[in-house]
């Protein structure tokens, strides 16, 4: 569980620390992830873990148009910059679930754990016992690309460099919006191959994503904003903590521990973890 | 110059005394309970934005928890009226000092705080606040309290036939926060709320006590919304913990004052009045029908206004002022 | 008379980074006084420290003959330490005027009065014409003379200035050392980091040479230049800076 937070967190520690910006659709991203998921299977019957990469890649082009259409204005915002982009990000979540509201599930219906959850196990239980463990499994593989990624290639240190002086990048021929639109891609897509996978032991419903959010700025900001890897060490600790509560404390508590933990961590260190910023 | 100053300061006194005269007289011509219900909720939450804009808006310290210290006054004012028989004017003011004294004992580690670290944290604390009360028997838990009906006096802050008291009460709470924001405005507290949130270094070299400035922000922001609260939960006689803590209202404090206009006197009132009444608009006519149409209507707006407008509904007003002062 | 400022033996080390070595300084009441040198000499931890953003990591600070050593700057600034920013840091959302009364409630805590002191301070800075234009929108070198004024605002004894001529055209230099005089003619004691040694020179009473953390020669301006440490100091730093 934990990986699969770290997962989330990773998507949106691109978008929230790489490029500074805050993204509160967040949780909204990875709604839109369980339902494409969810809908290639029921229409196409593909598994989701076959269609993960589908869904990753239907979400890259979401987020790169999302950051084309209303972020990129809210970053030009002169004044209140960080405001202007809580407050459209957030009004473009609720659009989001309106959407989700209107088109998937009229009727708030949700999708029942054990009719999607026992045929993928049958399916991917030729290889693993647990989806679970596959999600555990893709978590660490994209992990590994996305440090692999943001450290090793021309791409990544074009996008941290356009962070730093944006000015200075288009000097030498980086156009911003394209590196930023491919960040905001990149973060989506994360998050849709998160949510392909939880899509296979989760209820899906418009407002799922709100329950994630939360939990997945805690994990960012415990890991240090502009740190990938802090991100990923945060979902760990967060899935951990969780676990511990859930055995001390009435389930209806669990996610105290995980809050107080955040608390105590910046308390000590006010950015984080492995914060930079 | 001077003479500009004043006179616009007297000038901002008088359009609200009015604005208030009128708003005081528009239940003689709206008698439907519906709207009158609308016009309390766009009141009060006028008053909460406005609150909660002393400290995020004038001293730049970014709470979406506020929602701690809304259901903080509820909770106190019905405790102590359900267990103890304390009049909830008692417990009102009781539930705000409690509200302060929490933001003030919150304030020690979290003004260290910066950013986003400090957003996340507000938030966090709230939720943990909502998760306490949900899981605390003796307040009622989840299950929350019912306000035992007494019958309509002004004592008890009590009235099931008419809305009306309500509505001249929210008026009143309107008015004072708008007004406790009118004077801090040009006092030495205003000025370094602005300069901490401006720069807080620069603030310290010219002798602002930056985190003092913070906690007096804080302590008066929390009072105000725990009267709020208090005010809320004897509106509706039934409060859980959801009902008054949950995360809507931190955000819903927020929305008017950015919409209208962060850090202004005037931002939040007129936030409120546009987006309260749509907010409900939609939900009851679009809502029922659509289904989701209102979520994409309402969210719409925001995007669009907090882009076209970052500087909130506001400057629509000041535009021209602001650009003559330019140049 | 005592000094109005001293540093005794003040030392300020950042992990294995020694910025300041046994720094002992001390500037007259009345003075103008210029601490220079090359870049990296220490100027501005040594001017960090005496305006009280960090303390130091040994030695004291005396100010008005009081240890001001552990104080933090917004105490200092109402004992009478006024100063400026090498970055400006301006309050860009507020006007020019209420720049300056922040700086003048520490003095006047009725605000009428403290408006009043803020325009006199404006009038004096020759910003009076701009009271009312929001500080973002002003020109750098009208930013660099609201600095100015906020600190001024305050009433110290004592005005720090960081490199406030910098960067400025010729006249706006000009018009800048000419406020500077006309603010020690108040009787506010004036203690200037400047790195251009050519700007501050002909301004100054005395000069402090700061180079690898040390003072190294402290004299009449006129010595100074002559000194052929100073300009091996110098000379060394041109070096490197057009290498």
């Amino acid at each position: 569980m934990g990986l699969l937070y770290g997962l989330i967190a990773v998507g949106l520690a691109l978008i929230f620390g790489l490029m500074d910006v805050t993204n509160f659709a967040h949780g909204e991203f990875l709604m839109i992830g369980m339902y494409a998921s969810f809908f290639l299977f029921t229409f196409f019957a593909i598994d989701p873990l076959l269609s993960a990469p589908l869904v990753a890649a239907a979400l890259f082009v979401f987020g790169a148009v999302v950051y084309l259409l209303i972020v990129r204005f809210a970053m030009r915002a002169k004044a209140n910059a960080g405001m202007v982009q809580i407050f459209s990000t957030f009004g473009l979540a609720i659009v989001m679930r309106g959407l989700a509201q209107l088109f998937f599930t009229p009727d708030y219906r949700s999708i029942p754990h054990s009719w999607l959850g026992g045929k993928t196990i049958s399916v991917a239980g030729i290889f693993l016992p647990e989806p679970q463990l596959v999600g555990a499994l893709v978590s660490i593989l994209a992990f590994a690309g996305l440090y692999f990624f943001i450290h090793r290639t021309d791409f990544g240190r074009a996008l941290e460099a356009t962070r730093e002086d944006p000015g200075a990048v288009a000097l030498v021929g980086i156009d911003k919006n394209r590196v930023f639109a491919f960040g905001w891609g990149l973060g989506a897509a994360l998050v849709g191959l998160a949510g392909a996978i939880m899509a296979v032991f989760f209820y899906i419903y418009p407002d799922v994503g709100a329950s994630f959010a939360l939990i997945a700025y805690v994990t960012v900001a415990l890991g240090g904003f502009g740190s990938v890897f802090g991100a990923f060490a945060g979902g760990i600790i967060v899935g951990l903590v969780e676990a511990v509560t859930a055995l001390m404390l009435p389930p209806s508590l669990k996610s105290v521990g995980i809050y107080a933990v955040y608390l105590l961590v910046v308390f000590i260190r006010p950015r984080g973890l492995f914060g930079s910023m | 110059m001077d003479k500009n100053f004043a006179a616009r300061r007297r000038r901002d006194l008088i359009i609200a005394a009015l604005l208030a005269a009128l708003a005081a007289l528009a239940p003689l011509f709206v008698k439907n309970v519906y709207i009158q219900n609308i016009m309390v909720l766009t009141l009060m939450y006028a008053a909460l934005s406005q609150s909660w804009n002393i400290l995020s808006g004038y001293c730049g310290q970014i709470s979406l928890g506020h929602a701690l210290y809304f259901g903080i006054g509820a909770y106190t004012t019905e405790l102590l009226f359900t267990k103890f028989g304390v009049l909830p004017w008692f417990g009102m003011l009781a539930g705000g000092a409690i509200a302060a004294v929490i933001a003030m004992g919150l304030g020690y580690p979290f003004f260290r705080l910066r950013g986003h670290y400090f957003v996340i944290a507000t938030i966090v604390i709230a939720e943990i606040g909502l998760l306490l009360f949900q899981n605390w028997e003796w307040a009622g838990a989840a299950m929350g309290i019912t306000i035992p009906v007494r019958g309509d006096s002004w004592l008890k802050f009590q009235f099931m036939r008419s809305k009306l008291p309500y509505f001249y009460f929210a008026l009143a709470l309107c008015c004072l926060a708008w007004f406790v924001t009118w004077w801090l405005e040009d006092s030495k507290w205003g000025f370094w709320w602005r300069a901490v949130k401006d720069n807080p270094e620069a603030a310290e070299s010219l002798g602002v006590v930056v985190f003092n400035s913070k906690m007096g922000a804080a302590a008066v922001s929390a009072f105000l919304v725990a009267i709020g609260g208090a005010f809320y939960a004897q509106f509706l006689a039934y409060i859980d913990p959801e009902s008054v803590m949950g995360f809507q209202f931190s955000l819903l404090m927020a929305l008017p004052a950015v919409l209208g206009g962060i850090g202004t006197l005037w931002g939040p009132v007129l936030g409120a009045v546009i987006l309260i009444p749509m907010t409900e608009l939609t939900r009851s006519y679009i809502g029922g029908s659509g289904r989701g149409v209102d979520l994409i209507v309402y969210g719409g707006l925001i995007v669009a206004i907090s882009l076209a407008l970052p500087q909130g509904l506001v400057s629509l007003f000041s535009r021209s002022k602001a650009k003559g002062a330019t140049r | 008379m005592t000094a109005l400022l001293e540093t005794r033996g003040v030392w300020q080390r950042f992990g294995g980074l020694v910025a300041n070595s046994d720094v002992s300084i001390s500037v007259g009441r009345g003075e103008i006084v210029g601490l220079i040198g090359p870049n990296g000499a220490g100027k501005s931890t040594l001017f960090n420290l005496i305006a009280g953003v960090l303390p130091p990591t040994q030695g004291s600070i005396w100010f008005d003959g009081k240890d001001v050593t552990n104080l933090p700057a917004a105490e200092r600034c109402q004992r009478g330490v006024g100063r400026t920013f090498q970055v400006v840091k301006s309050f860009e959302t507020m006007t020019v005027i209420d720049n300056v009364i922040v700086g003048a409630l520490v003095r006047n805590t009725v605000m009428r009065e403290a408006r009043r002191k803020a325009h006199e301070v404006l009038e004096f800075t020759g910003l009076a014409a701009r009271a009312d234009v929001l500080a973002s929108d002003l020109v750098p070198a009208e930013k660099r003379r609201l600095e100015v004024a906020r600190a001024l605002a305050t009433e110290p004894k004592l005005l720090l200035l960081d490199e406030v001529l910098t960067g400025l055209t010729p006249t706006e230099a000009q018009t800048g050392v000419a406020l500077v005089r006309k603010v020690r003619d108040t009787g506010i004691t004036v203690l200037m980091v400047e790195h251009v040694m050519e700007i501050v020179m002909p301004l100054v009473d005395r000069a402090i040479v700061l180079d690898l953390g040390k003072v190294l020669v402290e004299g009449k301006p006129s010595d100074v230049v002559r000194d052929p440490k100073v300009i091996s100091a110098y000379l060394g730093d041109r070096h490197a800076v057009s290498a």
